[in-house]
Parts: C-alpha cells; sequence; structure tokens
C-alpha cells in the first residue's frame, strides 16, 4: 500500500514540478545558510565557509537532480520528455511530416480498409446472443466426402425442428424480395421468411412492438410483419404508430406487429433484412400449389443453437440418428426410384454458423486476400519512403547526434529519442489512415453493391479493427524508424563536429542502404503493377467482349402477374397488348419478350436429342433455352445466318418450331443443314417431348456470363412454352436513351392495366452488374498500382537527389577539372539504372513466382502473361527514369564555383 | 539509484526516522548534522544525501514536513515523524536488530560456532 501511494504521488510529481523544484530550491538554500552560520560559529571566514557547506552538501545541482529522479518517474519523464522534443522536430519540418503523415495514412487506412472489410465478413459474430452456440444444418450424401448441402423443403424442416433433441432451439429462414408499391414502377424490400422461433432462438429483442413467435407461425396463418431497424426509421420516420399499421408487398397487406432490435440484420452476412413474415405466409403468395408441401421444392435454411455442454460428437451423432426417420417421411414423390433410394440414404451433418451464413463468402474471402496482399506492399512501400526520408534527414541531423553524444547523451536514449519520433510520425498516420479507411470501405461497398443487389455490411469499428490498425502503426513506425536511428546515432565524434561534409569518410556510404530500399520499392511495385495489367487486361477483354448481341440502349422491364392479380388465362392477351401499344411509342425501335434475359444469372436447360447421326449425349446434350416473342432477335440485334425468325402465325397449336443457335448447329448438326430438321427434349425421367423443328440459325450470343463459351442454345416462341409467361420479361430497343422514354412507357402500361409494377433496368447496366468483381478488382489493383507507383518513385526522385547532395563538391571538382556535363548527367544516370535494373530483375522474378494465385480471377489470359510482364516493367521503368532524371539534370547543371565555394 | 546506493538508502531511512523519534521535529541540516554526530563522524556522507531519503520518506507517509523557523531565525523545512513513521521504525528496528544478530553469530569466534 505504502509503495502504491508512493507511486501515485511520484506520477502526481510529473504535474506541479515548477512549484517543487522552487520549493527545493529554498530548504537546500536554508540548509546552505544554516551551515555557513555554523562554520562562521567555528571561526571560518565567509568565502571558506560557503565553500565547505558546498562541499559537505555533495553538489547543490546533483542533490536536486537525485531528488527529481525521486520525485517523478524517470522512464515516463524520458518519454514525455521524447514526445515533446519529436513533436517540436515533427512541427521544425511541417513539409517532411505532412508528406510522410499523408503517405503513411494512405498506406496505413488503405490496409485498415480491407482488414475492416474481412473482418465483417468473415470474423464477425453475428449481433445475435451467444452466437459461438449456432450451426448451420446441412444435409449429406452417402458418398465419402461429400459436401454438406445447406438448402431444405418445408416438410424436412418441419420433421427436422419436431424430431431434434440436441439444440435448445431451431430456425429456419429464406430470403425473399418483395414489391412495396401497388403497380407502376416497382420497389423492393428485403423480405426474410422465418419460422415462429427464429427471434427466440437467436435472443432478439424488439425495439418496438413484439416479434414473431410460434403462435404467429401455423398453418393457415393470415401472416403479420416484422420491421428490420433501419427499414422502421427509413421508411416509417421510426414512430411508434408504425406498430399497429400496415405494410403491402406484393400486393398482400400485413399488419405490422413489431420492430426488431438496432443493429440486428439477420443471419446472412452482405444482406439487410427489411422485413420477416412467418413462413405459414408463404401460402397466401403461392396459391394452389403451396411451397409448404412441396417436397422437391428447396428453399429453406435451418439454423441450430446447441444445448451448452453438447460436444461435436454427440450433435453429430444425434442428428444422424433422427437422419433415417426425417428423410423417410419426405420422399419427393415425382422423383425416380433410384433418386428416391438415393435421398433415403441422406443424413444430416452442421456447418459452424457463428459468424452467419453466406454463399458468396468464399469468393469474396479469396478477393479480401488478394486486395490485402495489395495493400500490404502498398504500405511497405510507403514504409520505404518514410525510411529513406529519415536516413536523408538523419545526415543532416548528424552535427546535433554528435553533439548530444559529446555532452553525455547514451547512444541508447539517442535511439529511443528517434525511434519515439518515427512512432509519432505513424500515431499520426495510423489516426488519420482510420479515417481514410472509413471512406474506402463505404466507396468500396458503392463499388460492389449493384442496383438490385445492395451489398450491407457492419463496418463500426471494433477492438479487432483497432488492434489491427495500432499494431500494423507500431509495426510500420519500427520498420521504417530503426535503420535510420541506428545508422543516424552511430557517429564519429570529430568528423561530425568539425562540421565539415567532405572530410567525413562514412558520407558517402552512409546512404548505401537507401539504395537498396529504393531498388525493393522499385521491385514490389513491379508486383502489384504486373497484378493492376492482369486485372485491368482481363476486365477490358470482357468489356469489349463480341456478346453476339447489342447492349447498348435497350431497357428491361420486368413485371410479375400475380402482383397485378392478372389469372393466367389472360397473360398472353395482356402482355402481347402492352407489346403491341409500347411497340407504337415514339422513340421505340422494337419490342420484345423473353422468358430469360441475357446475363440476368437465370438459366433453363434440357438434355436435347437431335435427329442427326450420333448425335451428342448426355452433359455434352445439354442446352440452353430460352422462350421469346417474335422480334428478339431484332431487338437485341443478333443475326441470323439462316432460316426465319418467329411470327404471328406460330401459335400454341401450330407445329412446334425453335431458332438454334450457330454453336448448337455445329455440334448437333456436323456437315448437315440444321433447317426443316427435328430435335426433342428431355423431359421427367427419361421421357422425350414432341418433336420440334428447326426454322432458323443465329449468331452465339452470351447466355447467363461473359465467361461462358462454346454452349449451344435453343429459342421457341412464347405462345409454344406452355408454364411460362407469369413474369414476362419486356425488351425495349430505342433510339433515344432509354431514360427518355421510360415515363411514356409507364403511362403506357398503366394504361392497359393500372395495377401492373413495372421494374426497369437496362440491358447495359445488367451486363456491366454481372462484372462486379472484376470492375472492383480491375479498379482497386489499378489504384493501389498506381499508389506504389507513384511512393516508388517520390522515392527514388528524392534518393537520387540526395545522392546528388552528397556527391556536389565531387562533380564540381569534376567540373572544374574538364568533365562535360553529358559525362556528369552519365555518371548519376548510371546509378539511376542500376537502381531500376535490380529492381526490375527481383521484381519480375517475384511477380513471376506468385501471379498464378491469380489465373482464376483472370479472363481470356495467363497468369505469366508475358506481354504484361513486359508492359508493366516498361512503364514502371519509363516512370522510373524520369524520377531518376531530373535530379540527374540538376547536378550536370551544377556550376562548380558553386559547388566548391560550398566547402 | 543502484542497489547499492538502495542498501544504503535503507538504513540511512531507519537513521533519519530515529534520529526524529529522539530529537523532535527537525530540518534536513539538522538531520544530517545529527546522523553524522551520533556515528562520532565515521560515518561522513554528503549531506545531499539526506534529502532524497526524506523524499522517499515523505511520499510513504513515515514523514510529514512544514516550513518553520530555525533557532537562528531562519525560515526551515522541518520534518516531523508520523503514526506510520513510529511503527515502520519499530518494525526496522527490530529487523534490523534480528538482521545484525544473524550476522554476529556468523562472524564470532570459531570454537563457538561449532
Amino acid at each position: 500500500m505504502r509503495k502504491l501511494r508512493a507511486w501515485f504521488l511520484r506520477l502526481g510529481g510529473l504535474f506541479g514540478k515548477e512549484r517543487h523544484d522552487r520549493e527545493l530550491s529554498d530548504e537546500l538554500e536554508s540548509h546552505i545558510q544554516m551551515h555557513i552560520d555554523d562554520n562562521l560559529r567555528r571561526g571560518m571566514s565567509p568565502a571558506e565557509a560557503r565553500r565547505d557547506a558546498l562541499i559537505k552538501l555533495g553538489g547543490l545541482e546533483s542533490t536536486k537532480e537525485s531528488c527529481r529522479d525521486r520525485r517523478g518517474v524517470p522512464v515516463l519523464e524520458t518519454l514525455l520528455q521524447d514526445v515533446g522534443y519529436g513533436l517540436r522536430m515533427l512541427r521544425k519540418n511541417p513539409g517532411v511530416t505532412a508528406v510522410a503523415v499523408i503517405t503513411l495514412a494512405l498506406g496505413i487506412g488503405a490496409n485498415t480498409a480491407i482488414f475492416s472489410l474481412l473482418d465483417s465478413v468473415l470474423l464477425r459474430f453475428l449481433p445475435v446472443e451467444k452466437p459461438e452456440q449456432l450451426v448451420q444444418v446441412t444435409r449429406q450424401g452417402p458418398e465419402a466426402g461429400s459436401q454438406g448441402v445447406p438448402i431444405f423443403t418445408n416438410p424436412i424442416w418441419e420433421q427436422v425442428r419436431d424430431q431434434q433433441d440436441v439444440f435448445s432451439g431451431v430456425l429456419a429462414l429464406d430470403q425473399q424480395r418483395f414489391d412495396l408499391t401497388q403497380g407502376g414502377e416497382a420497389h423492393y424490400a428485403n423480405g426474410l421468411w422465418v419460422s415462429g422461433d427464429f427471434f427466440r432462438t437467436l435472443g432478439v429483442r424488439p425495439a418496438a412492438g413484439r416479434l414473431i413467435t410460434v403462435a404467429d407461425d401455423r398453418r393457415g396463418c393470415s401472416g403479420v410483419a416484422v420491421l428490420g431497424y433501419s427499414f422502421w426509421q427509413d421508411h416509417f420516420g421510426g414512430v411508434a404508430n408504425a406498430v399497429g399499421s400496415t405494410i403491402s408487398l406484393d400486393n398482400h397487406t400485413y399488419p405490422i406487429i413489431g420492430v426488431a432490435a438496432p443493429g440486428f440484420y439477420g443471419v446472412e452476412v452482405g444482406t439487410k433484412f427489411d422485413v420477416a413474415l412467418p413462413i405459414c405466409a408463404t401460402a397466401l403468395f403461392d396459391g394452389a400449389r403451396p411451397r409448404l408441401d412441396y417436397r422437391s421444392w428447396w428453399w429453406l435454411r435451418i439454423l441450430g443453437r446447441v444445448k451448452p455442454g453438447t460436444n461435436p460428437a454427440q450433435l453429430r451423432a444425434r442428428l444422424e440418428l433422427i437422419s433415417p426417420g426425417v428423410f423417410a417421411a419426405t420422399v419427393p414423390p415425382n422423383w425416380d426410384v433410384k433418386s428416391q433410394k438415393n435421398y433415403l440414404k441422406w443424413s444430416l451433418g452442421t456447418a459452424p454458423a457463428s459468424t452467419g451464413i453466406n454463399g458468396g463468402r468464399q469468393q469474396a474471402e479469396g478477393l479480401l486476400r488478394i486486395l490485402m496482399a495489395a495493400v500490404g506492399m502498398v504500405l511497405l512501400i510507403a514504409c520505404a519512403n518514410i525510411a529513406s526520408l529519415m536516413l536523408a534527414r538523419a545526415a543532416t541531423r548528424r552535427r546535433e547526434m554528435a553533439v548530444r553524444r559529446a555532452v553525455g547523451a547514451s547512444r541508447l536514449r539517442l535511439i529511443r529519442q528517434l525511434l519515439t519520433e518515427c512512432l509519432l510520425l505513424s500515431a499520426a498516420g495510423a489516426l488519420l489512415g482510420i479515417l481514410f479507411a472509413r471512406w474506402g470501405t463505404m466507396l468500396l461497398l458503392q463499388l460492389v453493391s449493384t442496383a438490385h443487389e445492395q451489398v450491407f455490411l457492419d463496418l463500426s469499428l471494433d477492438w479487432r479493427i483497432l488492434g489491427f490498425t495500432a499494431a500494423i502503426a507500431v509495426i510500420t513506425g519500427l520498420l521504417f524508424g530503426v535503420l535510420p536511428a541506428f545508422r543516424s546515432t552511430r557517429v564519429s565524434l570529430t568528423a561530425a563536429m568539425k562540421g565539415s561534409l567532405a572530410v567525413d569518410p562514412e558520407r558517402h556510404a552512409h546512404f548505401r542502404p537507401g539504395r537498396w530500399i529504393v531498388a525493393s520499392q522499385v521491385a514490389l511495385s513491379l508486383v502489384l503493377l504486373v497484378g493492376a495489367g492482369l486485372f485491368l487486361r482481363s476486365f477490358v477483354k470482357l468489356v469489349t467482349l463480341d456478346l453476339g448481341f447489342d447492349r447498348e440502349n435497350v431497357l428491361m422491364m420486368h413485371t410479375e402477374a400475380r402482383t397485378a392479380g392478372i389469372q393466367p388465362e389472360k397473360w398472353m392477351t395482356t402482355w402481347d397488348e402492352i407489346e403491341r401499344r409500347l411497340a407504337s411509342l415514339p422513340g421505340v425501335l422494337a419490342v420484345s419478350r423473353s422468358e430469360v434475359t441475357p446475363i440476368s444469372g437465370g438459366e433453363w436447360d434440357e438434355f436435347v436429342h437431335a435427329d442427326s447421326p450420333n448425335p451428342p449425349t448426355g452433359n455434352a446434350s445439354d442446352v440452353y433455352l430460352n422462350a421469346v416473342t417474335p422480334g428478339y432477335f431484332r431487338t437485341l440485334r443478333i443475326a441470323f445466318l439462316s432460316g426465319r425468325d418467329f411470327n404471328l402465325h406460330d401459335t400454341a397449336t401450330s407445329p412446334k418450331i425453335a431458332v438454334i443457335n450457330e454453336t448448337m448447329a455445329r455440334k448437333f448438326y456436323p456437315s448437315l443443314n440444321p433447317l426443316g430438321r427435328f430435335f426433342r427434349l428431355e423431359e421427367d425421367q427419361g421421357k422425350l417431348g414432341e418433336p420440334i423443328q428447326i426454322v432458323g440459325v443465329v449468331r452465339d450470343s452470351k447466355y447467363g456470363s461473359l465467361r461462358e463459351e462454346d454452349y449451344s442454345c435453343a429459342y421457341f416462341p412464347t405462345s409454344q412454352a406452355p408454364g411460362f409467361g407469369g413474369g414476362p420479361n419486356f425488351l425495349i430497343r430505342t433510339s433515344v436513351r432509354p431514360s427518355a422514354v421510360l415515363s411514356l412507357i409507364q403511362s403506357t402500361v398503366a394504361g392497359v392495366n393500372k395495377s401492373i409494377s413495372l421494374q426497369f433496368d437496362t440491358l447495359a447496366r445488367q451486363v456491366d452488374d454481372s462484372l462486379v468483381q472484376e470492375r472492383v478488382l480491375a479498379a482497386l489493383s489499378g489504384f493501389f498500382a498506381a499508389l506504389a507507383l507513384l511512393l516508388a518513385m517520390i522515392g527514388l526522385y528524392g534518393a537520387i537527389s540526395y545522392m546528388v547532395t552528397l556527391r556536389q563538391t565531387e562533380l564540381g571538382v569534376r567540373m572544374a577539372l574538364g568533365a562535360a556535363p553529358g559525362s556528369i548527367l552519365r555518371l548519376v544516370l548510371r546509378d539511376v539504372v542500376a537502381i531500376l535494373a535490380a529492381g526490375v530483375a527481383v521484381g519480375t522474378g517475384i511477380a513471376f513466382l506468385t501471379v498464378q494465385v491469380l489465373q482464376n480471377l483472370l479472363f481470356g489470359l495467363a497468369a505469366r502473361d508475358t506481354l504484361t510482364m513486359l508492359l508493366a516493367a516498361g512503364v514502371l521503368s519509363l516512370v522510373a527514369f524520369i524520377a531518376g532524371y531530373l535530379p540527374a539534370r540538376r547536378a550536370a547543371k551544377v556550376n562548380p564555383m558553386v559547388a566548391l565555394r560550398y566547402e | 539509484m543502484s542497489d547499492k546506493a538502495d542498501v544504503w538508502q535503507g538504513t540511512l531511512a531507519l537513521m533519519v526516522l530515529r534520529t526524529l523519534e529522539i530529537m523532535g521535529p527537525l530540518h534536513g541540516y539538522g538531520i544530517a548534522r545529527r546522523i553524522e554526530q551520533t556515528s562520532d563522524n565515521l560515518l561522513s556522507v554528503n549531506y545531499g544525501t539526506i534529502y532524497p531519503a526524506l523524499l522517499k520518506l515523505e511520499q510513504e507517509g513515515y514523514v510529514a514536513s512544514e516550513w518553520g523557523l530555525s533557532d537562528n531565525k531562519r525560515r526551515a523545512k522541518y520534518y516531523k515523524l508520523t503514526r506510520a513513521g513510529r511503527k515502520q521504525l519499530a518494525r526496522e528496528t527490530r529487523e534490523w536488530g534480528q538482521a545484525t544478530a544473524i550476522v554476529a553469530r556468523f562472524l564470532s569466534p570459531k570454537e563457538q560456532s561449532s
């Protein structure tokens, strides 16, 4: 206790220093006076008395110093001193400080930004109670090593819910988009179907009203809605009486019973729910064949909260035990015998879900790891820059260091001082960097979000992000600080004190590490440039790819019959009417409808049996299908190679026909004319459909993604494709910008049926949105590479400038002795070229060894693409040469008189 | 503040406390003189070392200080023993006694120790 009290007082002693000092002075003064009085009484002379008193005391100043040490905490005091001195030094060179801090802020900010994304996508726990207890239920086939599939039918879910005994709570969910409007342009909300126990199991509390309970999720329910907190804030102004009012979703009205707690976004990382409904309410949407009873409608995901004390082996054993019963009770009746037999062998398993569930997570993880590596390299380059800066500055501070050594400062003390300065710099950089990171992550989320898929991530600062940033700041500070600190404190006192620059033999050697630093910067930026070059080139290849259709000026309009309450027998006439009216609008060149729009991610495919000799079978006979109205090929400008387009005479009752693409013609009818030939679709259980005659062949065009090649495709007239038509996509080619005719189109559709709600997009944007990952990679890697290049060039420029300054006298002497400016230029450029050559050689080596990991993300070129490497090295060398040439030219222009007089 | 100084400071602190117990409130100079006299000038130290020791004792709460007037009407800082200081003195005296007794037994003539 006493010790603690003493420490407390000593810490307190750091403050009110002056008062304590004065009091100590007074006390010692009175001590000496009393001593002098005594000495005088003993008969000494006044001078002798004073001298004796001071000697006995043992030195006035050293006594004071030892009292001071005792009063405060010396380590802390020197630290404060160092910090104060460091701040003064940084203030003295505002330019250098600003450059260093901004460089660091960019480097650290980029790292923090990418890390906070990584954190929220991969590491952060769900915002629910005890997330570590959550697992996701999966199903596995009997084959060894088969992957667990996490999607279930409602009958399976009901079995699991009623039979399991290892979870303290179990829940099911699915996502669905709901249209909030009743006619007109659609506005969507992210809906969540949840089982009754969803909120209780997760431990989510209501912010207002109450949440969905088991009582709300019973067969035949009329449905209730719970709002997400931010949706409540944005759409209802956060007012309390929103609870008790109603919300319209796809033209169904539900009472709002409550609002979930703020911060709860659901259980899927990257999304945010706006409104949650009980699973039972799907029956209201599905009509006659509800998904609740469907044994082959796979839609639900199941999460469970493991009972405390249950170990993984017990969990697995219990789930395996109930599996046969669960699957036996839910066999899909429409499956063939073999599939049904296989179905019965399935068993239930689990996967961890404490950080949430996300299908796209693995993809995001790969992306983020690459970006993390890129920003790591940028930070290294930034560090190198500041290290050279510090080295250069250290040289100008050699005199200061020498003086301080001479008056007795230990080398350790000086190193500590210099490192403190560096850590101050990196701390300032980190603080600013966190700010940059906030912007950066917001920007990044915008980049990866599309009109249809708003990416939501919880990016609030947490201890992990702050810890990461702090660690990075310290490591950075040490990284760029240690070498300069050691070098600049290794001073030869005599040489430095003489103040002469020229006579110091160490002087030139002093900057040797600077060259290595710059060379490594060049190497690292080359690696980044190669990476960026690869991403940029593959992105350009994708963007300029011949899609087979013309994406410009095509407006897409999607609608759903069920939201407008149109009966199936009226579908075709309604859509045909709309199509007819739209076609006559000014500014509209062509209109058609299709079941699947290009590059939408939608897919319809079947196996095809062709009537040619040796047609493809099995997987090779898989053909993409689409149902379109006459004019589809004209609207998208897909060229006909032979045959004819569909027309109004191709009706439901006329002979079945199809238009096929080039690849299908080549694969199924090699060296035959496909026109007039027949093929059949393989339907359920190997049964063949009726023969379909080929009436036309069109050029290939992209169907599902830009990356696909060499696939077969067949188009049918919409009128002959039964079972479709409930949610048509209108494709409208306009002669002006699509947005210019939007309102005209809306009023035209409203003229046919007011309650139809419409969703608009353009084909160009749909294609763009499919390239989100490629675009983000190209943009970010380009940005980071440019940043790295800029930093490396600043580093090179600074290093060469500095070397020129160091050699000013030597160069002056050379010129005085008759060296031509050209030879001086060459002399300096030789250094530049040496550094550059070393950097490029090493960089190329590193790039060659590492780029292979990028292969999966590239399109149309190999990772070790020679042209890209050459381009990167060329750009780098050119820019680097310019950065080195500028100071070299200055050296050649030096006036020998000035240079020599400098001595 | 090496270990050696700490040891010295330990004994010095004991002497300071004891001096204050006998003499009552006293200034730093007086304490230093008194220690010197008591040790028959055998213990010749810098008077200055008394001040860090006094500061430490004050921080630990064993002594308290206030400004007063000396016999010669000079302003001086007077130190006096606190209650905690008295207890500490008693404890340290006892420990010191034990320590010296042990050391004495080690250093005593051979025939007695065997």
